[in-house]
């Protein structure tokens, strides 16, 4: 392996162990395995309802965990190791900036797409186990025994966990990119907040933006502009809504979501290795 | 052979923030330091030592001149391969174990496999934390252990020239001593030490050459015979004299036209005291 490499994964690895050591984080993934599996009691509902249920808080169980470990991870990275100055230590090494950007990235998405994967499994788990529930509860009849299977079985949950660990990847993006240019864990927390909810709004921007001709004037049109080329648009992920109510999306589609995710997450990497280069440590 | 660090016209000012100006940190620092040597950084708080410490090491960009680290440009990879550096405090992840520390930073260092496990056992013993001491988290450690771990982080690598800032601030004086101790074996061994103290007596016992900053600026720089050898005085140290021997040693030296400044048993230094007074094994 060569050096370069090396030394991402030390600070990948690092700064996965840092946050699987933190109770923090271990307590937030407790918390969503809790939401996850109690949806199962809820069974007031038809079965195609309990299931869609299921479903439905299971994945924002993923995504909520996700975001909350995601911005308290990020948080830790950079200006948290400036306030601890462990940074001083690792960057007199010889460790080139941009590897110990990337490896910061590298370790924060590990730790997500661990927790995202535990979460999909507890989530496959409880519709198993509301299977086994309904195939008891509502008869033999064939036709019924295929739509519980079916529900509980649905492949395309596949395609909203991808999503889901995608949008995790580039709001992960995102910290790095605040955390290198942040000088206190508040600001890194709360700028990729507002970037996160503007990014929902992106599309009206865009929007706008292509609709307002001679009429707005140029500083309207410049910040309608901005918004929509540096913000990531993050209702494309949406999609996970449509999967979890049980319509179909098409793989190119999310494989289309999945590289706009990826050519975000590249951009907003080497804007943070170019505004870390610069920064006195 | 290139010098192992040197500067020209270093300079450093730091922002205040919006519109209340900059503020001065290091003034033109021309310095050379050559290989083998020990060197001390000395000065007060606020002098400029870590400035021009993490101006060498490439964490902080100059405002005007340069740094060489043996022949490299500070700041640059093979400058950073050539220093292991220990910062002021023991500022290390302390969920890691002292053995995963060291690990960790030959990894940043690109070694891995068999050679950086062997370097980490290697080095572990000669900071004293081999076996179980080695296994046990950072948060457990003593002030002392984490300064000798750090320093055997700063070595991992084999850097020619090991940086230490401030190693002896806040170390208990067994502690300052095994520091102290290792500078000497590592000078041995033919690495470069620069550091910073604002301790002068622990500075005295090991430096070969010195610079005293203030408030960024240098003062003195030279060789410390050079500097505090008084050449127009001469001491005598005695053992066994007795009264009358010593009352004619002195009118021997008025004779002489030497005015005696000085006369009397000499005293310890309270340092050398205390770790006399303790055990043998807690000396060590």
């Amino acid at each position: 392996m060569s050096s370069c490499f090396r030394r991402i994964f030390a600070v990948a690895g690092n700064t996965f162990l840092e946050a699987v050591r933190q109770k923090v984080f271990a307590v937030l993934l407790l918390f969503g395995l809790v939401m996850v599996v109690g949806a199962n009691y809820f069974t007031e509902f038809s079965f195609q309802e309990q299931f869609k249920f299921l479903k439905d808080l299971g994945y924002a169980a993923i995504s909520l965990t996700g975001l909350l470990v995601g911005l308290l991870g990020a948080a830790q990275l950079i200006p948290g190791e400036i306030e601890r100055r462990t940074i001083l230590t690792a960057l007199s090494r010889p460790l080139r900036r941009w590897e110990f950007v990337v490896g910061k990235y590298f370790g924060l998405t590990s730790l997500l797409a661990v927790m995202v994967g535990i979460m999909a499994l507890a989530v496959w788990g409880v519709l198993k186990w509301k299977e086994v529930q309904l195939l008891g509860s509502e008869g033999t009849d064939p036709a019924v025994v295929a739509a519980i299977r079916a529900e509980s079985m649905d492949p395309r949950l596949i395609q909203a966990v991808l999503l889901v660990g995608v949008k995790l990847a580039v709001v992960a993006a995102l910290a790095v990119f605040f955390s290198t240019i942040a000088t206190s864990t508040t600001f890194v927390i709360a700028m990729t907040l507002v970037v996160y909810l503007i990014g929902h709004l992106q599309s009206v921007a865009r929007e706008q933006w292509l609709e307002t001709g001679e009429a707005a004037g140029w500083g309207v049109r410049i910040f309608l502009a901005a918004v929509a080329l540096l913000i990531p648009d993050f209702n494309l992920y949406n999609l996970i809504d449509e999967i979890v109510a049980g319509n179909a999306v098409a793989w190119r589609t999310t494989i289309e979501v999945i590289g706009y995710s990826a050519v975000y997450t590249s951009i907003l990497l080497a804007a943070a290795a170019l505004a870390f280069e610069g920064r006195d440590i | 052979m290139t010098s192992a660090v040197r500067t020209q016209g270093l300079r450093k000012e730091f922002p205040l923030g919006w519109f209340r100006g900059r503020v001065l940190a290091l003034e033109s620092l021309e310095m050379e330091v050559k290989r083998g040597e020990v060197f001390g950084l000395l000065g007060p708080n606020g002098s400029g030592k870590s400035t021009a410490m993490k101006l060498i090491l490439g964490l902080l960009r100059p405002t005007a001149g340069n740094a060489e680290v043996c022949g490299y440009r500070a700041g640059t990879i093979s400058a950073r391969r050539q220093i292991g550096f220990l910062p002021e405090n023991p500022y290390f992840p302390t969920f890691l174990s002292g053995a995963e520390l060291v690990r960790y930073y030959g990894k940043l260092s690109g070694m891995g496999g068999a050679r950086l496990e062997a370097r980490v056992v290697e080095l572990l013993e000669l900071v004293r934390l081999g076996g179980e001491a080695g296994k046990r988290s950072l948060r457990t450690y003593s002030k002392g252990m984490l300064q000798r771990a750090g320093l055997a982080g700063a070595l991992v690598g084999d850097p020619e020239i090991l940086m230490l800032d401030e190693p002896t601030a806040g170390v208990d004086p067994a502690g300052s001593r095994e520091i102290r101790d290792l500078i000497l074996e590592l000078k041995a061994r033919g690495k470069t030490v620069i550091f910073s103290s604002h301790l002068l007596e622990q500075v005295e016992d090991v430096a070969d050459r010195v610079i005293i900053l203030h408030r960024g600026q240098k003062l003195r720089e030279g060789r410390l015979e050079e500097l505090l050898t008084k050449k127009s005085e001469w001491e005598v140290k005695v053992h066994g004299l007795k009264e009358d021997g010593r009352k004619e040693l002195r009118a021997w030296l008025e004779n002489r036209g030497a005015q005696v400044m000085r006369e009397g048993a000499p005293r310890d230094r309270l340092e050398d005291y205390f770790l006399r007074s303790l055990p043998e094994e807690k000396r060590r």
